[in-house]
């Protein structure tokens, strides 16, 4: 009988050569790799913009041949127990950088990682992560990272030889320290390991090093409690929140866990109007700014007489400083009120990195009774540890010739130390310098020799995020590159020829007590010892010395400078995260860039008009920022709720060439205005001015328009006061609405529609958003990235629009210029709403589609059919939401991870038992969304299980605060939000007469939106 | 004379020049027969060159995909779509000018009627170009087609306005392409007849279909045109209305508006007539044909401009009255913030000024028979009712109803522009060679009109234009009698 030959194109059929050749690489297709002036000239296509950032798992075969052969699909004849082809695993790990910790599991399909979660075992996090969490698998497929050892910015021939040189090298220093330069460093075998390693050498030392330093509030701790250590926070003990210019829910210390500590304390519920009240002192807007009930701004320079006010308030023997700016005093009069209102359960935070202000703030916390019960120090942070003053030290001993070996892990203090130029020469000074640094960064080209560590999905390890409680890293990937663990390295050189992994495992064996305790902690993941909340003892000796030295800081009267950061970006260690660079910055929703943010009266105050044209065009104006003998040209974007005399710039930006295409060339570097007064750094600057250039530059932002115009239709919100006062306000308003569409029928979905109302028998999907836990941190924009394969279409294209993310955080200011142009503070109130496919029942993308390419399931999903897709865009434009994105010449949106709907579907077939959508906290599915949300803001599941969550959301707990966004044109989504509430006497929301009046006046321009 | 022959004196000549039916022949078959002129090269190769580019910019499109064109998240359809309800609309005058008023015997549309409906054609055939090549994946296009499959089989929406656009484009393209053909045969055999050569004797004979000018071929034609001629009249309005769906349908503020299907209606045939001034008054220029297209065809035409302008004229009044008065603070916020003002509000009222205030100025009988000037306005009404379009779909779907997804400012990219430069190409290349081979003026129709309305025959009308009313009435009444008495006979018969 005749072989049929099946073939796919002409190569296969005559087996060319060229089709040989394609045989040996499973990802056949070729690199699109533009020849390089930089990213942004790049004539690279959008669609393969991230094979050109040099973004590949292609990469990971070639340089890991890791077990998965990829030749030839003959199974395995002994497979291995829990491998099946396709089917992922799960293993616990933690991620880390820059001191930060967060346990999380490692999705791993075909020995690949490809997903971040949560670990729902730690009770810090609760399963909750961060963008840069979410983000963090894509770089491990980085092809920037560094692939092999370098002596001399020569390939070392083997890790031996390496090991050969520097310990020679160190060996021929005979006298001279041997330092360590680590970022803070939570681990507690890597402290055994370093410790050793520094009894090998004596005099050396290891120096702690934070770009973004708590130095001060560690150096206050010391005076005040005696203890160089962070407390903990419990946010969600707290009634009153009182933050000075703490982004804690941003990037201040551990935002995740304290993410959801404040969630917590701000859930409101059916016949439960309370929350906890949050008040912020801040100089710009930050997302912790935002999402405050009360917000007032100070100069920089105010910081510490904020402080000290808030301190006499409350009735410190101190003398309360003149403040001359009213609102800011009624505020601090406020806050003073509610803060001995709050009868010790309240809690007061501050950013600064100045001791004297963190000992003035632990003063208060003293006096509101805050130490022992919202301050807890039965267990102490240990993500920040750095001291600016041993950096500083450092730097010096280094030009001083006095370092004779420099260890570099985790830190790039070329990049991101105040004084790179001091610390550069320094540098040449030491004789052997050592890089551990993942990639060839500003410091590591400037070192003689570099031995890239692993990613952390690559790592054994473990860490301490708090004292008492341990995560565990364990590799989910054979290492990808020629890289190995810093800690192996340092366990050689001190003549240790253990391998750092064994190292760990053995450690923990012993400290655990058996191999099935270290399996067990390995498998969850994390280990904790939790402790009752602890007070620790207080010293006030130093107050008074703090307030006179605070009380001495001249008041600025020109313009000062605020160097924050973003929380995509952090430090800037992950700047070639094109998935990073890519998240719209949750206050300003912009990308791949930084800029100068400023308020609308310095806009004013420059000559630059925040008009239609501004909104509509991405080309900014560029000014000129001049200080402390530097100057940087950056572009501005105007944000409301910044101080008048405050520009502020993010750190992150401006990285080098070799850090990566993503990377480099973006923004410009901030850390080198950062201040040092030779105890702490200082992220502020007074002595700035500015001036206006007639350049400008083009900044790419995914929202043009800032405030919802008084269309309460699409997000709703409501100060505690009037919704406790009428809590039926909103669900008077939906049942009117839902009468007037069920005149005769009784029934408003089949009234408001000409289309059939289907019924749902199976599962019907919903999802809740609760506009009250969201803080706009982006997190779930980046999980929905990761999950869903979306692309990063880089700068350029999201100037026009054509960004792709299927879950985006809409971000309005309510109200926030008055009449005059300036800022309307009072009225500035920040509301964060995820929107995503609404899954419309009655959907008014899916009856224009010519083809039947996007329909509805009758399990109440949107779907779209990517093969029946012609690509008319109709839906898009016909989509209230618009959370339509065209891709490839069809149209893709979420599809509430229908992925993962069918796998926990299949997975209770197989299991014979009915869908788990979270009735008893037993979860079969979680949406990628929700499942990486911190705050626990996104709900998900069966509305028709009546025990599930979403119903009992929808029915019972929430019914009140229930709405959905566009209810009024009869689409029936399927997702609902609950209102945010603020907790505030303020009005705040759209008043229900206003609405109509502002509309009716139709005035062009910005200025409709009601504010009272 | 019989009465049904009769045509006032009051009423201008439809054709000047006291022409002889061989006169008419000569005159319009004169260009096809000579050599084209060095004007029709330079036109023809300018116009050959534009399709050119919008060749490649098409091609850069579909090999790229659509980013090739700055349409975003917000805006969907910008000139894509703008210039394919433009051009559907163009076509309209054609079809009103053949269908409509052949059923209102209105003799004056013979001068105008062929370029008309040639220009019908292809704009429609310009027209079908965007929705198709608007795709995203435009070789999947047959999707959109109710072909019985294996799939399921797995049929279009028919709920989808973009579907009944299909049927409605393509119907109309066919019935007019019909009509026209059919318009045609007389006077392809009648160039058939006069053919010199034995290739142009043969290209033309076919496409006379062996017409021969018998009785019984004059019957079945006029027949034909009839019907056809009731076939296009509903998709006047029809073809214009389901464009107007696209729009009317959705739930955008700005398009979600009842009023649309006779504003469509009324606009696209306002446009069309625009075109065809713009052509008309070029080609009786170059062709010399002054005498069948007369200042009083040109006056005629203005007429229906100056209606059809006033009528979106207050279409536009409407939608902002409705606006208003519907209370929806979406709807208010899109008419009075964002179209009348806002980034694009410089489009609105050029549309404005265009539209509804220039045109008001052919109330004036100078200026409506003023050659200048009409050719001037038919270009300002043509630039009008682009922005027409673009008004609707673009400052409608610029600021929906998220403000955070309001949009950045839309330009078109450098393809976009080559497109729709590509389709005037493509316009001007179909309608030169529409010119050098075809008749531009329906001969065979000229001709049924010559005796009544011709210069020369309205002057031997003298002796009835001086019969006093009741002599006139006398004689109808005798023709009359004169009828009855014959039924009678043949009934006893």
């Amino acid at each position: 009988m005749e072989q049929k030959k099946y073939w796919q194109h002409f190569g296969e059929l005559k087996n060319s050569e060229a089709y040989q050749e394609s045989l040996k690489d499973e990802f056949s297709e070729d690199l699109t790799i533009a020849s390089g002036n930089g990213l942004m000239e790049a004539t690279t296509p959008r669609r393969d913009f991230l094979k050109y950032l040099g973004f590949s798992t292609a990469a990971a075969m070639a340089a890991a041949s890791c077990e998965m052969p990829v030749k030839k699909s003959i199974p395995y004849l002994n497979k291995p127990d829990n491998i099946i082809p396709g089917v992922p695993n799960y293993y616990a790990t933690t991620f880390v950088q820059d001191g930060n910790v967060v346990p999380v599991v490692a999705k791993v399909r075909d020995g690949r990682p490809i997903k971040i979660e949560g670990n729902d075992l730690s009770s810090l996090t609760g399963g909750g992560t961060s963008a840069q969490v979410q983000a963090s698998v894509l770089d491990l497929y980085d092809t920037a990272r560094l692939r092999f050892p370098l002596a001399d910015g020569k390939e070392a021939s083997s890790f031996e030889a390496f090991d050969k040189m520097v310990s020679g090298a160190i060996a021929a220093t005979a006298g001279k320290p041997v330092v360590l330069l680590t970022s803070t460093q939570t681990s507690p075998t890597t402290q055994l390991v370093i410790d050793g390693f520094l009894a090998k050498f004596p005099g050396s030392r290891h120096v702690q090093y934070d770009a973004l330093s708590a130095s001060g509030l560690l150096l206050a701790n010391q005076a005040s409690y005696g203890k160089y250590a962070i407390p903990s926070y419990l946010f969600d003990k707290a009634d009153v929140i009182v933050s000075l210019g703490a982004d804690f829910l941003g990037t201040w210390l551990n935002p995740v866990e304290y993410s959801r500590q404040y969630a917590a304390g701000r859930k409101v519920a059916a016949g439960q109007l309370k929350m906890s009240k949050h008040i912020q002192f801040e100089s710009i807007l930050s997302l912790t700014g935002a999402n405050a009930d009360e917000r007032f701004i100070h100069r920089p320079t105010e910081t510490g007489a904020v402080a000290i006010a808030l301190l006499a308030g409350l009735g410190g023997a101190i003398q309360a400083p003149a403040l001359k700016d009213e609102r800011l005093k009624k505020g601090i009069a406020a806050t003073v009120a509610a803060l001995k209102a709050a009868n010790g359960k309240a809690l007061v935070v501050s950013g600064s990195n100045n001791p004297d202000v963190q000992v003035i703030v632990n003063a208060i916390n003293e006096l509101v009774g805050a130490n022992g019960t919202t301050v807890d120090w039965s267990s102490t942070l240990q993500t920040r540890k750095g001291s600016d003053k041993a950096m500083a030290d450092l730097v010096q001993d280094m030009n001083d010739g006095k370092i004779g070996t420099l260890l570099i892990h985790g830190v790039n203090p070329a990049y991101d130390y105040f004084d790179a130029k001091k610390f550069e020469s320094g540098l040449k000074k030491v004789p052997v310098t050592v890089s551990f640094n993942d990639r060839e960064d500003e410091t590591t080209v400037l070192c003689k020799y570099a031995i890239p560590d692993h990613h952390f999905l690559e790592s054994w390890g473990d860490a301490e995020v708090k004292s008492g409680y341990i995560s565990f890293i364990q590799p989910t990937i054979a290492p990808l590159f020629k890289t190995r663990a810093f800690q192996t390295s340092l366990l050689k050189w001190s003549g240790n020829d253990t391998e750092y992994g064994e190292y760990v495992k053995a450690y923990w064996i012993k400290t655990l007590g058996s191999q099935d305790a270290w399996d067990k902690a390995l498998q969850d993941g994390v280990i904790e010892k939790p402790q009752a909340t602890s007070a620790s003892a207080y010293n006030g000796a130093a107050v008074a010395d703090a307030a006179s030295k605070l009380a001495s800081t001249k008041i600025g009267d020109k313009t000062e400078l605020v160097i924050y950061s973003k929380v995509s970006m952090g430090s800037g260690k992950s700047a070639n995260n094109p998935w990073l660079q890519e998240m719209p910055d949750p206050i300003t929703k912009a990308t791949w860039d930084n800029y100068a943010i400023i308020s609308f009266a310095m806009a004013k105050e420059l000559g630059i008009s925040v008009d239609d044209n501004y909104e509509v065009e991405t080309f900014k104006p560029v000014i000129k920022v001049k200080t402390a003998g530097r100057e940087l040209s950056l572009p501005i974007l105007v944000v409301p709720g910044m101080h008048p005399g405050v520009i502020a710039i993010a750190v992150g930006y401006g990285r080098s060439e070799k850090t990566g295409r993503a990377a480099a060339n973006i923004g410009q570097n901030v850390f080198p205005l950062v201040g040092f007064n030779g105890t702490t750094f200082d992220y502020h600057r007074t002595d700035v001015t500015v001036e206006k250039t007639s350049e400008t530059y083009d900044i790419a932002y995914t929202q043009t328009h800032n405030q919802y115009e008084g269309r309460k239709e699409v997000v709703r919100e409501y100060s505690l006061t009037e919704f406790s006062k009428k809590p039926g306000v909103l669900s008077d308003e939906r049942h009117k609405l839902a009468e007037d569409y069920a005149k005769n029928t009784g029934d408003y979905r089949v009234e408001g529609t000409l289309y059939p109302d289907f019924p749902y028998p199976g599962p019907k999907w919903g999802m809740s958003i609760d506009l009250n836990s969201c803080t706009g941190c982006g997190a779930c924009t980046i999980a929905c990235t990761a999950e869903n394969n979306v692309p990063v279409v880089g700068k350029s294209e999201v100037m026009r629009a054509h960004e792709m993310h299927w879950l985006r955080i809409d971000r309005y200011f309510a109200t926030y210029r008055d009449d005059s142009g300036g800022d309307d503070l009072d009225n500035l109130n920040v509301v964060f709403m995820p929107m995503l496919c609404q899954h419309c029942d009655n959907a008014p993308c899916e009856n224009v589609c010519p083809v039947n390419a996007t329909n509805h399931s009758s399990e109440g999903l949107n779907q779209m059919t990517y093969n029946r897709c012609i690509g008319t865009r109709y839906c898009a434009n016909n989509c209230p939401y618009k959370v339509r994105r065209f891709n490839r010449g069809v149209i893709e949106k979420c599809s509430f991870c229908v992925q993962r709907l069918q796998e926990g579907k299949l997975k209770a077939k197989k299991e014979n038992r009915p869908l788990e959508t979270g009735a008893d906290g037993k979860w079969d599915i979680k949406t990628a969304c929700q499942q990486a949300c911190p705050t626990n803001a996104i709900v998900f599941g069966n509305v028709n299980d009546k025990k599930s969550p979403i119903s009992k959301i929808r029915n019972e707990e929430q019914k009140d605060r229930l709405f959905y966004s566009l209810e009024q044109i009869h689409v029936l989504p399927n997702v609902s939000y609950l209102a945010k509430i603020r907790n505030t006497d303020r009005h705040v929301g759209v008043a229900d007469h206003a609405h109509h009046e502002a509309a009716a006046a139709a005035a062009p321009g910005e200025h409709a939106t009601p504010a009272h | 004379m019989s009465l049904i022959k009769y045509e006032s004196q009051v009423r201008e000549p439809l054709v000047d020049g006291h022409k002889t039916y061989h006169d008419v022949t000569e005159d319009i078959c004169h260009t096809i027969e000579a050599k084209p002129t060095r004007l029709w090269y330079i036109g023809f190769y300018i116009s050959v060159a534009l399709l050119m580019f919008g060749v490649f910019s098409v091609y850069r499109e579909v090999t790229y995909g659509i980013g090739q064109w700055n349409l975003g998240r917000t805006i969907g359809w910008g000139w894509d779509i703008t210039n394919f309800v433009w051009w559907v609309g163009i076509g309209h005058a054609g079809t009103l000018i053949s269908a409509i008023l052949l059923l209102f015997r209105q003799r004056w549309r013979t001068g105008v009627n062929r370029a008309a409906e040639a220009m019908t054609i292809f704009a429609v055939i310009c027209a079908g170009q965007f929705p198709i090549f608007h795709m995203g994946r435009v070789w999947m296009a047959f999707f959109t087609l109710p072909y019985p499959n294996t799939r399921g089989p797995l049929w279009p929406n028919f709920n989808s306005p973009l579907m009944w656009d299909v049927f409605a484009i393509s119907t109309y393209f066919t019935v007019s392409l019909l009509f026209w053909y059919a318009g045609l045969l007389p006077d392809m055999a009648t160039i058939r007849d006069r053919a010199k050569t034995k290739f142009r004797k043969m290209m033309y004979g076919v496409a006379a279909f062996g017409w021969t000018g018998s009785t019984k071929h004059w019957q079945r034609h006029e027949s034909l045109s009839l019907v056809l001629a009731g076939l296009s009249t509903p998709l006047v309005l029809s073809v214009h209305t389901i464009v107007s769906f696209d729009f009317a349908t959705s739930i955008i503020p700005g398009w979600h508006t009842t009023i649309f299907p006779p504003y469509f209606v009324a606009g696209a045939i306002f446009s069309g007539f625009a075109m065809v001034q713009t052509l008309m008054l070029v080609m009786r220029k170059v062709m010399g044909l002054e005498q069948y297209i007369t200042l009083s065809h040109i006056e005629v035409m203005n007429k229906v401009i100056v209606l059809t302008g006033s009528i979106v004229g207050c279409a536009y009044l409407t939608e902002l009255f409705m606006a208003w008065y519907s209370m929806v603070p979406y709807e208010q916020d899109h008419f009075f913030k964002y179209r009348i003002a806002g980034p694009y509000g410089w489009s609105y009222w050029l549309m404005m000024t265009c539209n509804v205030i220039s045109p008001q100025l052919f109330w004036f009988k100078k200026l409506r028979r003023n050659i200048t000037f009409t050719f001037v306005m038919s270009i300002v009404v043509n630039i009008g009712m682009w922005f027409e379009r673009f008004v609707i779909i673009v400052t409608s779907i610029y600021r929906d109803y998220l403000p955070s997804s309001w949009s950045l400012y839309y330009r078109p990219s450098i393809w976009e522009i080559g497109f729709y430069l590509g389709t005037f190409g493509l316009f001007f290349t179909c309608f030169f060679l529409f010119a050098k081979y075809f008749p531009v003026i329906a001969i065979a129709e000229i001709k049924h009109v010559l005796k009544t309305s011709g210069e020369s025959y309205k002057g031997e009308m003298t002796g009835i234009e001086r019969m006093t009313d009741e002599q006139l009435y006398a004689d109808a009444h005798h023709h009359d009698d004169h009828h009855h008495a014959a039924d009678v006979k043949v009934a006893h018969n």
